[in-house]
């Protein structure tokens, strides 16, 4: 039950995460900059655990990155070995770089294109957690370019297709 | 350090005096008939490859290749795959420093999980064991540890960068340490590369994977390098002072196989990318400026590093607040002795670097694995700042 609910806070998370890197991806520099760096049509999932939920997304110049409905197989994956893992990093309680280190997940293909991801992900943890939870979990408060309610704001309105 | 860790090591270590004339046995006993020696031109010429391709003994080898350059690459470990399998090979021995024993690991990739092209298994623990190739490793340069490392270094010459894979099933069966491999190694190439295992321990001991277990490793490292390495420069034919660099390599390579590497290793391959600076002589440019760049958050484990970097005396003569920067400055002593011995550059002008190409080497840094697991947040400018740090 309690894996169920993890799931379930993840699929939310997750889908905050996707309509917020492509609201940063046309208000935060970095975003747009690191997203551009990508390989044309560059595909990558990020999969919760095993049955666990997941996001597959592809690099489109116009939005930054649009969702894939069936993606059998990402140029990159991150995968997490557990949903509690999974939940532990989307719910702000570790970031990116804990995960890692904890070996939490584990990544299918280039780990060089990976980190632009990572970073991407860290500025977006910026926006999205308070500033004391950022605090506790990153090395160093990447900065906003725009305020983090303008960021919910129109990720609400954002397009989740 | 974090809240949950992991440590591999599950290779067998054969170290010491004749400890190749062991090799035979140990083939035998992983099931190996037909080994794929691999090795290069320099120690084919110097007689070292005749020391272990004497201790086969009765083992016939399926092929010998020594084709394998100094920084190798995607394609050479294809074309070794496959005459592996054209020569019908049942296993790996690999005699080299990092490149030919990071070569066989790429190879062994491929055979096991029955693939043609190594950039269709990149990634990061993501593979199952696949069918076991037996692997032995003899390392003949003290300072990689590639034989106690889950880890392979392999260059892209298309994106001019070098990748890491990762994945425990890369560990050697057996790592074989003998003296006969490193006596012939000059000044330069002992002090360089031993200074790459100090850079392997203290980044271990420093970064965010850090646990008891590789601090360890990297404490008995450290220990070893302090002892041994400017007498391993000085009498380069003294077993004694060989075999403890030979096994600071390995401990160093086991403490950082398991807690990673950080900034220092992040620049340093970029370097060796874009500038092709030797790997040895880029950690002993950067690690007294990638040490005092992590300071602020490192202050704790430098100042226990002294321990091992100085001796007691000198640890318990400094005031606890001031033994990190007594432990930056016993590195900065011990390149300042590498340097009047061997000539090792201390600065990145020394070494050639041309400082237009900063900024793509800053680029290539920040892809690099080894920034996610250091403990301050690797930037762009903080990169420059680093490489301009070294420059003179």
């Amino acid at each position: 039950m309690k894996r169920e609910l993890m799931n379930q806070a993840d699929k939310i998370v997750l889908e905050v995460l996707y309509r917020s890197f492509r609201v940063l991806y046309r208000k935060d520099s970095r975003v747009r900059r690191e997203i551009d760096s990508w390989a044309e049509d560059l595909t990558l999932k990020l999969v919760c655990g095993p049955k666990g939920t997941a996001l597959a997304v592809r690099h489109d110049e116009k939005h930054g990155i649009v969702k894939l409905r069936r993606a059998q197989k990402a140029d990159i994956t991150m995968r997490f070995k557990s949903v509690e893992g999974a939940f532990q990093v989307l719910s702000g309680q570790k970031s990116v770089a804990d995960a890692y280190a904890e070996h939490l997940f584990f990544l299918e293909g280039d780990i060089f294109q990976t980190m632009s991801f990572v970073r991407c992900v860290e500025y977006l943890e910026g926006y999205l957690f308070p500033e004391f939870m950022s605090r506790r979990i990153l090395k160093e408060l990447p900065g906003r370019q725009v305020p983090a309610l303008q960021v919910y704001a129109l990720a609400l309105l954002e397009n989740g297709n | 350090m974090t809240s949950y860790f992991e440590f591999t090591n599950p290779t067998k270590l054969c170290s010491g005096k004749g400890a190749a004339d062991n090799l035979e046995y140990e083939l035998e006993i992983l099931g190996v008939r037909r080994p794929m020696v691999l090795s290069d031109r320099v120690l084919e010429k110097i007689g070292t490859l005749k020391i272990v391709l004497n201790a086969l003994r009765e083992i016939q080898t399926g092929r010998i290749f020594t084709d394998i350059p100094r920084d190798s690459s995607v394609e050479v470990v294809n074309r070794i795959a496959k005459e592996y399998r054209e020569f019908d090979c049942d296993g790996l021995v690999a005699v080299g420093g990092g490149s030919v024993l990071d070569t066989a690991k790429g190879v062994r990739l491929l055979i096991s999980q029955g693939a043609d092209d190594l950039l269709e298994l990149m990634g990061c623990e993501c593979l199952p064991k696949g069918t076991h190739v037996p692997f032995a490793a003899l390392p003949t340069t003290a300072g990689t540890g590639s034989e106690a490392t889950p880890v392979a270094v392999i260059k892209n010459p298309a994106l001019h960068i070098k990748m890491e894979y990762i994945s425990q099933h890369l560990m050697p069966d057996v790592a074989v340490l003998d003296p006969r491999m490193t006596l012939t190694l000059p000044p330069r190439i002992t002090a360089s590369t031993g200074m790459d295992t100090l850079c392997h321990a203290i980044e271990a001991y420093s970064c965010m994977q850090k646990n008891p277990v590789s601090d360890a490793y990297a404490a008995a490292a450290v220990t070893l390098v302090r002892d041994n390495l400017v007498k391993a420069v000085r009498h380069g034919r003294s077993k004694e002072t060989r075999m403890a660099l030979a096994n600071a390599s390995y401990l160093a390579g086991a403490a950082f196989g398991n807690s990673m590497v950080g900034v220092v290793h992040a620049v340093g391959h970029a370097l060796g990318g874009v500038c092709h600076i030797p790997h040895g002589d880029a950690m002993n440019i950067l690690l007294p400026v990638g040490m005092i760049f992590n300071r602020k958050v490192c202050r704790g484990a430098y100042g226990e590093l002294l321990l091992y970097l100085a001796g007691p005396e000198v640890y318990q003569a400094t005031k606890p607040e001031n033994r990190a920067d007594q432990a930056i400055r016993e590195v900065i002593k011990l390149r300042r002795k590498l340097h009047e011995l061997t000539g090792l550059p201390q600065t990145l002008k020394e070494a050639g670097a041309d400082p237009a190409l900063f900024p793509q080497v800053a680029e290539t840094a920040l892809n690099d694995g080894a920034c996610i697991v250091n403990p301050r947040e690797v930037t762009f400018e903080a990169v420059i700042k680093i490489l301009e740090k070294c420059y003179e």
